[in-house]
């Protein structure tokens, strides 16, 4: 059996990974890996190592850490604060996979002796005809082959994801029975770095705000923004227009961001037709199995939480991809990505620039 | 398992153990107790006192028990909130046991100077002479340092700290079994121990003092321990400390031996098979046995995990708790450059290896340093 270092997070999924891993004979270690340097009330390290470490000594194995805090700082956090000095929305946890935990950390194992690497994500790989593939976790309210569409063949190939065949119920089961004292420990949510703290208070730390006005996409003010990066496409809470404004029914979303004039465009309805497109370009393309597929059975989810939706391709280059859907979508937004999908496998995807219709 | 890292802690002698294990079976009696059990508790206790006394050449009466080391340095600290000079010298090598409990008695108006030290680690006396000021009531340096073995030269450091009617306080855990640990002869005022430094039990320690009224008690309650301790005794680890201190002393010169013996073979050995090693520390000063190596060009977590995973524990200086690997302190304070320091591990040798065990130490090093 194989030498595993397993990514330790301090959570439910990835002690059940490493206890998966134990049961089945291999030579597990664990890894925790800490990507951010400050340690504070929303994002503790310190907690979450000691959680790491019951687990390990409850399935007595060594546990190890690991410091990326540079390169993650370097690599994931400043593309953050580029795209949302863009306006754009951008997930990091998608570059984390690719730049942190499927290159620096599968290299520092790969360094200790480890033959592959094990996580808790969920998600599952297979060998087909030569290749593997990326397929999507059998809990559909948990599948996160989104954020790791951007693996190649090698990464997946170094990698096992014990959990990817189970559903979050069953892993806290399993934890709980195992005796990890994290067995109900919550769910991260959000941008991990971030963790419950305001968002917007965050992100001034680092971008200066500019505030300006909110326009109807007539032009008309409605109220006054903040700074466009706080807002991103399909936003409904905390626009702060009050009333007196429009036709007095349904709520208002945002639309889209005027840069150049620091706008913020808005309008009313969750159906309004500015919110819905049918058109997208991306950039940054990465296929997983290293060549494009054809239209056949293609879906593409544009957001984690979004469903999967019949879509073709209609431009299509090394870099750069232009679909069409076959039903509108709901906001659009620049800096998240589209992934594709044939059934469960998980394709590839690509950062997106612009939706239109 | 085969270990080398005794710097860290020791086995514990299996002479203690035993005598140990049958004081917990058989006598269970307070020590302030006035019938059989508490007298027979309380003449384990006195035994061991003695015990430690002899080991470190000073009379029973100046040696209470603590829960080691970090206790006794504690105790010699906050005694000074209640002096009139309340400035210390020390420097910046020590423990964090002296370290941050200045940091924390400056909130309490204790004030403090550090010392810096030489690239092998050392402390200059004309150091410690500009920070003398007025108010300077104690001088605490290390007997030796835990990561590199450096030993300080306390004496002259005495001397200089009388003449100016200071007193002189040295944390000296890391050296019994490994230099003679005269109190008489270093002359210093106060000196901490802790026994499973040196094949004694853990949570269990002594203070040193030459003078009594200096001190103030940290824990109150039933007056034991000359007032200085309250609590009732553990009489099994102090009796296991007070045979592991006359073990370890009878055999000292048998234990230096075999140290510096596995010390000059681990050395030589080493650097054929990786020319490059950096030995840290003060070759003339230093304690036999304890072997602080860089390793340019790795990382000590990696080579510490691959040891690991061989069975064999060695220790690296560089702090790496929640994925902190952080240089090691003492190292930079002596001018290591971040990226040596983080290769560097420490090889702490002791009673329980054999030169077979050396040879195996340097035979994995040789796969992980060619592989």
């Amino acid at each position: 059996m194989g030498h595993i270092a397993v990514g330790m997070s301090g959570g439910v999924d990835s002690a059940v990974a490493a206890s998966i891993l134990v049961e089945k004979g291999y030579d597990v270690e664990g890894l925790f890996m800490k990507n951010w340097e400050e340690d504070s009330e929303y994002c503790n390290a310190e907690e979450d190592y000691k959680d790491a470490l019951q687990v390990c000594d409850t399935l007595g194995i060594p546990l190890r850490s690991v410091n990326f805090a540079k390169e993650y700082w370097e690599r994931v956090f400043q593309n953050f604060l580029d795209e949302y000095r863009s306006g754009r929305t951008p997930n990091p946890d998608i570059l984390c996979n690719t730049e942190i935990k499927f290159k620096e950390f599968l290299h520092y194992a790969q360094d200790l002796g480890a033959d592959k690497i094990a996580t808790g994500h969920y998600v599952r790989s297979k060998e087909v005809a030569g290749k593997v593939q990326l397929l999507k976790g059998l809990d559909p309210g948990k599948d996160q082959s989104y954020f790791l569409y951007g693996l190649n063949q090698e990464q997946i190939c170094s990698a096992l994801f014990p959990i990817g065949d189970l559903e979050k119920p069953n892993v806290r089961d399993r934890a709980e029975k195992l005796g990890f004292d994290i067995f109900d420990k919550k769910d991260s949510t959000g941008i991990c770095f971030i963790g419950e703290r305001d968002f917007k208070e965050f992100l001034q730390q680092y971008i200066p705000a500019q505030p300006g006005i909110i326009v109807t996409s007539s032009g008309t003010k409605v109220g006054d923004h903040d700074g466009l990066m706080y807002y991103t496409l399909g936003q409904r809470k905390g626009l702060g227009i009050g009333g007196g404004h429009g036709d007095g029914e349904g709520a208002w979303y945002v639309l889209d961001k005027d840069l150049e004039n620091n706008e913020l465009i808005v309008g009313q309805g969750h159906d309004h037709a500015g919110l819905y497109q049918k058109r997208l370009t991306a950039s940054d393309l990465h296929w997983i199995s290293g060549e494009a597929p054809n239209n056949e059975n293609l879906k593409a989810k544009i957001r984690y939480r979004a469903q999967d939706a019949i879509c073709r391709i209609t431009e299509l280059n090394n870099t750069e991809i232009s679909i069409e859907f076959e039903e509108p979508r709901f906001a659009i937004a620049p800096g998240q990505s589209v992934v594709f999908y044939s059934e469960n496998i998980c394709l590839g995807g690509a950062i997106i620039d612009k939706a239109f219709n | 398992m085969y270990y080398f890292d005794h710097s860290a802690t020791t086995p514990v002698h299996s002479d203690v153990l035993d005598l140990m294990h049958s004081i917990q079976k058989d006598v269970y009696g307070n020590p302030s107790s006035v019938h059989s059990q508490g007298r027979k508790a309380r003449l384990l206790i006195e035994t061991a006192r003695k015990q430690v006394a002899k080991a470190i050449g000073t009379i029973p009466n100046q040696i209470i028990f603590t829960s080691g080391g970090t206790e006794a340095n504690n105790q010699v600290f906050w005694s000074l909130l209640n002096q009139n000079n309340i400035h210390v010298v020390s420097d910046t090598i020590e423990h964090p046991a002296i370290l941050k409990v200045l940091s924390e008695m400056e909130t309490h108006g204790i004030d403090y100077d550090l010392v810096t030290v030489n690239k092998n680690g050392r402390i200059s006396i004309a150091d410690i002479e500009s920070e003398i000021q007025e108010n300077t009531g104690l001088i605490s340096i290390m007997l030796a340092n835990n990561e590199m073995g450096t030993i300080q030269p306390i004496k002259e450091i005495v001397a200089l700290a009388h003449e100016n009617n200071i007193l002189v306080h040295s944390d000296a855990v890391q050296c019994m079994g490994k230099m003679p640990v005269d109190v008489n002869d270093l002359g210093v005022d106060y000196l901490s121990l802790s026994a499973h430094k040196f094949y004694g039990p853990k949570g269990i320690g002594i203070l040193y003092f030459k003078n009594k009224d200096s001190l103030s008690s940290l824990m109150i309650g039933g007056g034991q321990e000359k007032g200085l301790r309250a609590g009732t005794e553990n009489i099994a680890s102090i009796a296991g400390m007070g045979l592991a201190a006359e073990l370890v002393t009878n055999q000292l010169d048998h234990h230096i031996k075999e140290l510096a013996s596995f010390e000059a073979h681990f050395k030589s050995e080493l650097k054929t098979i990786f020319p490059n090693a950096i030995f840290n520390g003060d070759a003339n000063n230093k304690l036999p046995g304890l072997v602080c190596v860089s390793f340019p060009g790795y990382r000590s977590d990696i080579l510490m995990a691959k040891l690991d995973r061989a069975n064999l524990a060695v220790s690296s200086g560089s702090a790496c708790g929640s994925g902190n690997v952080k240089p090691s302190r003492v190292l930079s304070e002596m001018g290591v450059d971040d990226e040596t320091n983080i290769s560097t591990l420490r090889f702490s040798f002791g009673a329980s290896n054999t030169s077979e065990q050396v040879d195996l130490l340097l035979f994995e090093l040789k796969t992980i340093l060619t592989d």
